[in-house]
């Protein structure tokens, strides 16, 4: 399925990027990313991950590829979920330029939010860079409020 | 997928094995924790951005009790801070077993440092909170502090006395640890560390006995029989090293003592204080409430005789009119207005054949000749009915509800009065 320009446009900016993934023997991890870009025509997505913080996260996208990323506005709960079958890509320096430019914006959207930089630092981490690339299944609503949980469209 | 990413869910700890996740609007978590009970959560330490993940397995939700109403209301005041009241409604708390805690790697780690816990403390807070649940009585604030004063204080031995400020008397309400319970027995204000303790007011902290005398007047008198010298033993220690007395005062006025003794030297800290004083000042509150609210009970239950049982053993109880002493099957039972209220009740009964009474009627009574200011009689009862419970006496008060009791038999009970000491 194919994202509409305005969640594209949300899901790359100053939003908080949650990694769901999980084993071969189904158990689930949580990570962040670091980064997310929307690639024409708007049905695949990458998202950046430190396989240095979060070696399971990353173990697990090479292992069953199954993901659920969740993009949280700070500001307002705002928020999507994406989920879809991930493949590993490697890291190109336009990826760690993105990286670079999300680290700058979120940051700044969580000073915002009165977060110090010492805690954003702990968060963000562009270290050993890898690109999860996957096709989108499913689009859902994750704002708090009575549309949670409803799901924007899937892939037939 | 077997999993869901929720940004905005609170987690507590339920206990060292259990945390609670707020389940606020997600109906598919459900139905996800259904297919597969695991979950990763990841948290955040808000004071240094240290993250760890918990790998857990769903045990079930729960959707009321004291953990959902204080998570729900919790959520309620942050929801109302981010502007989403209402939008954020508690549905469940789904509890969870942590299997394992794993610190994500961060960039300059910082020290985890475990969080200031206070057990006492929280204890204590459980504790106050159980003192004045709904429902609960004096009589069960009573057991529910001497409890804590032994899981949480590390108590052998404690007392609760009650003042009397009429005689200037403590009397043993209840007690822990003791070979005999002591209820029921007196202590003059200014005897001893307990006396010392109603008669100024002020805390008594005694922490190596072994230089000073052990043990006052009314103990050495209170060892005889106590159906002869009709003195109840005081519960005290001889061989206490350590003892504390903690008065019970609200607005100025002296509702008892708590005590607490100890075979070891410096056994009560300046921590055991202040906790002790958190938990008199409670007891003093509830006792003056309950003084205070013993008044109109809600019907005026008549509580019959069943038909006759003459089969029934006879219980033969002594009233002494020179000081209402009463004897129950040849054993001490208590003196002074205590012993005048049960002659009383036991005459009515064998009288009407009444067995339900209210305080009411009791503060009505002429013959009881109760104080006109401040009569106690909330305190009174309370304790004639532990004393009665502590002796399993055949004669049982039980209380129905505020200012209501049930006369309780075990037998017919034949009153006999006689005038003097020796009749």
């Amino acid at each position: 399925m194919h994202l509409d320009p305005d969640i594209a446009d949300f899901i790359q900016g100053e939003v908080m990027i949650i990694l769901g993934t999980c084993s071969r023997g189904k158990l689930p991890d949580i990570g962040r990313g670091v980064g997310c870009r929307v690639l024409a025509p708007g049905n695949t997505v990458e998202v950046l991950v430190s396989a240095w913080q979060w070696p399971e996260t990353v173990a697990n996208l090479r292992d069953t590829g199954e993901v659920a990323v969740t993009f949280v506005r700070v500001a307002d709960y705002r928020a999507y979920q994406i989920k879809g079958r991930a493949t590993l890509r490697d890291c190109t320096p336009q990826h760690y330029s993105l990286c670079n430019r999300y680290i700058a914006a979120a940051t700044a959207a969580l000073v915002d939010q009165g977060v110090p930089t010492a805690m954003t630092e702990m968060w963000l981490m562009p270290r050993d860079l890898v690109v999860a690339h996957f096709g989108i299944r499913s689009l859902s609503i994750k704002t708090p409020g009575a549309d949670a949980g409803t799901l924007v469209g899937e892939r037939r | 997928m077997a999993f869901q990413t929720s940004p905005i869910s609170h987690v507590v700890l339920v206990d060292e094995e259990h945390v609670g996740l707020s389940n606020q609007f997600f109906a598919t978590t459900a139905a996800n924790l259904a297919e597969n009970p695991h979950a990763a959560i990841l948290l955040v330490d808000g004071t240094n951005g240290n993250q760890c993940r918990l790998r857990a397995v769903f045990v079930r939700t729960i959707f009321e009790g004291p953990l959902f109403s204080r998570m729900s209301s919790q959520l309620g005041a942050s929801s109302s801070q981010v502007g989403m009241t209402g939008i954020m409604r508690l549905r469940g708390v789904d509890i969870f077993r942590v299997e394992s805690v794993t610190l994500t790697p961060a960039p300059s780690p910082t020290p985890v440092t475990p969080p200031q816990r206070e057990p006492l403390l929280t204890a204590t807070a459980e504790m106050t909170r159980r003192l004045i649940a709904p429902g609960s009585s004096l009589d069960h604030a009573i057991d529910e502090l001497l409890a804590w004063m032994r899981t949480s204080l590390g108590c052998d031995r404690a007392v609760v006395f009650m003042a009397d400020h009429e005689s200037r008397i403590l009397t043993t309400a209840a007690s822990l640890g003791y070979e005999r319970s002591g209820v029921g027995s007196e202590i003059a204000f200014g005897s001893g560390i307990f006396g010392g303790a109603a008669a100024t007011g002020e805390t008594v902290k005694i922490s190596d006995l072994s230089r000073t005398r052990r043990y006052g007047e009314a103990v050495r008198k209170s060892t005889r029989d106590e159906n002869l010298t009709r003195t109840i033993a005081v519960p005290m220690d001889p061989d206490s090293l350590s003892q504390i007395a903690v008065p019970m005062i609200v607005h100025g006025e002296l509702q008892g003592v708590l005590g607490a003794e100890s075979r070891q030297r410096l056994a009560f800290t300046n921590v055991h204080e202040s906790a002790l004083i958190i938990a008199a000042q409670h007891l003093a509150a509830l006792v003056a409430l309950s003084e205070a609210q013993a008044e109109a009970p809600k019907t005026d239950r008549q509580f019959e005789r069943p038909a006759a049982e003459p089969a029934l053993p006879v219980i033969e109880v002594r009233h002494f009119q020179f000081d209402d002493s009463i004897f129950i099957a040849g054993d001490y039972i208590i003196k002074g207005i205590a012993g005048r209220l049960l002659n009383h009740i036991l005459r009515v009964h064998l009288e009407t054949g009444r067995l339900g009474f209210t305080n009411r009627e009791l503060r009505l009574e002429a013959s009881l000749r109760l104080p006109e200011f401040k009569d106690n009689l909330e305190t009174r009862l309370l304790l004639l009915r532990r004393r009665l419970a502590d002796k399993a006496s055949p004669i049982q008060l039980v209380p129905v509800g505020r200012g209501e009791f049930l006369l309780q038999l075990k037998g017919r009970p034949v009153v006999v009065s006689a005038e003097g000491p020796r009749s």
